[in-house]
């Protein structure tokens, strides 16, 4: 025992995750970053000047406006949304808790054509679309498809807590207003971390919903993924539409360093 | 007088939720009228539209969620296991590329995965599908939480000195310990694969091999209720048996008092 060798159980446990890991990750990600070298549209002589020469497309810098716009407006009031709603549901003791939570997560879980359907006859046939408007319609349905499965994880999160320092809180007085702020929250940060940052890659990848909404003649290209799709399957050019992607991947390592940083997660064993 | 007010904004809150699920619970009302009363008729009547392909479509979905959702789950939390409790060389490695891949935008992916797929000719079939689908970061990331918190380095040692070794300790004590786990991740996992559209839209190309979520495109309004109702119907009843486990907590660990 006192030698440390390497064991063969975990590398049998772990193969088949790392067999997915390589072929649906890793060579992928490879083979994007090997694609960008050849010509593009946009760069006739090829190589990863691709990845800068792509922003320059009429399309990308509307695209990115929309992104800014569902980071700025609508990720913040999913954040809110999502722990108000768990902080509630844990607050206090109550029947229909359960159906509360599965009530919330129905938007998430229909297919985002259902929803659209929906949203379309909830707001009723008068309103007139526009490339002004048509993106709060897009903020809304991802809002209302994305909190539910956040909710439930949430809650999941608070309900961990341990009942003993819940207990010391309100013998030292506290309200529940004071117990959620300044006890709940913070001993959830990890997962409050990592969901901000699931949820800000989420809308600079988001594809589905205004995909859904062609129809209206205004989403065609409407977020950064369409256009990327635009380049691979309409004029061929996949060194581009990879350009583009990996153009989406930076923040998101960006965001990923700081989640690192900030929550050494790395480290093993017995943390809360 | 304090419990008075207790009192109160327990009602207040148990008001706001309320109002807040019949809310959000009504376009759904609707979409079950809209389905229509006489509903397995329609659903009968529909699978015998147009040669049945919205039956096909059903099949190719639940084929494709449930082998998928095999692979996935149970490798992702094993994965997540061996990550945070054996000793394994490149361990912060994997669990960095876990991260990473997480984060990589599905656009970036899909197309590489398409001429992969391509090139093993299983290029518009559900068997190519499944293995493009069948790596689950997201799963392992929460399992690896999960392990780390739910399984304190004294526990490990105990079963050690009990002579259990890595599948052993795996088997006795990770398997059982993390029952809430396996359901959120099993949950989780379903309902990406089961609403699954973007991957399934560039791999998948004759209409006879589509899923659900993408057949609802070419279904309009009665159709597409109905669809959409019978989307619904595998996660509610999955979510109802897996709500024990989750109720108790995802994150909860072995050793609290």
């Amino acid at each position: 025992m006192s030698k440390r060798r390497i064991k063969l159980a975990p590398i049998v446990m772990i193969a088949p995750y790392l067999m997915a890991m390589f072929f649906c990750g890793i060579i992928p990600l490879i083979s994007s970053i090997l694609e960008v070298r050849n010509p593009s549209w946009v760069n006739l002589d090829g190589g990863y000047s691709t990845i800068f020469k792509i922003l320059g497309d009429f399309r990308v810098i509307p695209a990115l406006w929309h992104t800014f716009f569902l980071i700025a407006i609508f990720v913040p009031l999913m954040i809110v949304f999502i722990l108000a709603i768990s902080l509630l549901l844990d607050a206090t003791p109550m029947r229909g808790n359960t159906f509360m939570r599965l009530v919330l997560l129905l938007p998430g879980i229909v297919a985002g054509g259902i929803a659209v359907m929906i949203w379309k006859t909830l707001l009723g046939p008068d309103i007139e679309w526009t490339t002004g408007n048509i993106r709060w319609l897009i903020g809304g349905i991802s809002f209302t498809s994305g909190v539910g499965s956040w909710i439930v994880i949430q809650y999941g999160s608070l309900r961990s807590i341990s009942h003993e320092v819940l207990e010391a809180a309100r013998v030292d007085g506290c309200n529940r207003l004071q117990l959620a702020l300044r006890i709940k929250l913070p001993m959830i940060g990890r997962y409050i971390g990592y969901m901000t940052i699931l949820l800000i890659v989420g809308a600079i990848q988001i594809y589905t919903e205004p995909t859904l909404l062609m129809s209206t003649g205004l989403t065609t290209d409407w977020s950064l993924s369409q256009v990327a799709y635009s380049y691979a399957f309409r004029t061929g050019d996949f060194p581009g539409a990879t350009a583009l992607a990996l153009d989406m991947l930076i923040p998101n390592i960006i965001l990923a360093i700081i989640f690192i940083r900030r929550t050494d997660f790395l480290k093993r064993g017995d943390r809360h | 007088m304090t419990q008075l007010t207790e009192k109160k904004n327990s009602l207040l809150i148990k008001l706001t939720l309320w109002a807040l699920t019949t809310v959000v619970l009504l376009p759904f009302l609707w979409l079950i009228k809209t389905a229509g009363p006489n509903y397995l008729k329609n659903v009968s009547d529909l699978f015998h539209a147009q040669d049945g392909i919205a039956l096909v479509w059903l099949k190719n979905s639940a084929v494709f969620t449930l082998g998928t959702l095999a692979i996935t789950v149970l490798s992702s939390i094993t994965a997540g296991f061996v990550m945070a409790i054996l000793d394994i060389p490149f361990r912060k490695t994997m669990i960095v590329i876990t991260l990473v891949t997480m984060l990589i935008p599905i656009t970036a992916m899909a197309m590489p995965l398409y001429v992969l797929v391509d090139q093993v000719h299983l290029n518009d079939t559900i068997f190519g599908l499944i293995l493009a689908s069948s790596y689950y970061p997201f799963g392992a990331f929460l399992s690896y939480l999960y392990f780390t918190s739910a399984m304190p380095s004294d526990l490990v040692g105990m079963g050690r000195v009990d002579g259990l070794g890595d599948l052993g300790l795996y088997w006795h004590l990770g398997i059982p310990l993390s029952k809430s786990l396996w359901s959120i991740v099993t949950f989780f996992s379903f309902i990406s694969l089961w609403n699954s559209y973007q991957l399934p839209k560039v791999l998948l190309s004759d209409p006879m091999h589509s899923t659900l979520p993408m057949g609802v495109e070419l279904l309009f309004g009665n159709g597409t209720a109905i669809v959409g109702v019978m989307m619904l119907i595998p996660v509610v009843g999955l979510y109802l048996l897996s709500q024990r486990s989750i109720e108790r907590g995802i994150f909860s660990g072995a050793v609290k008092g």
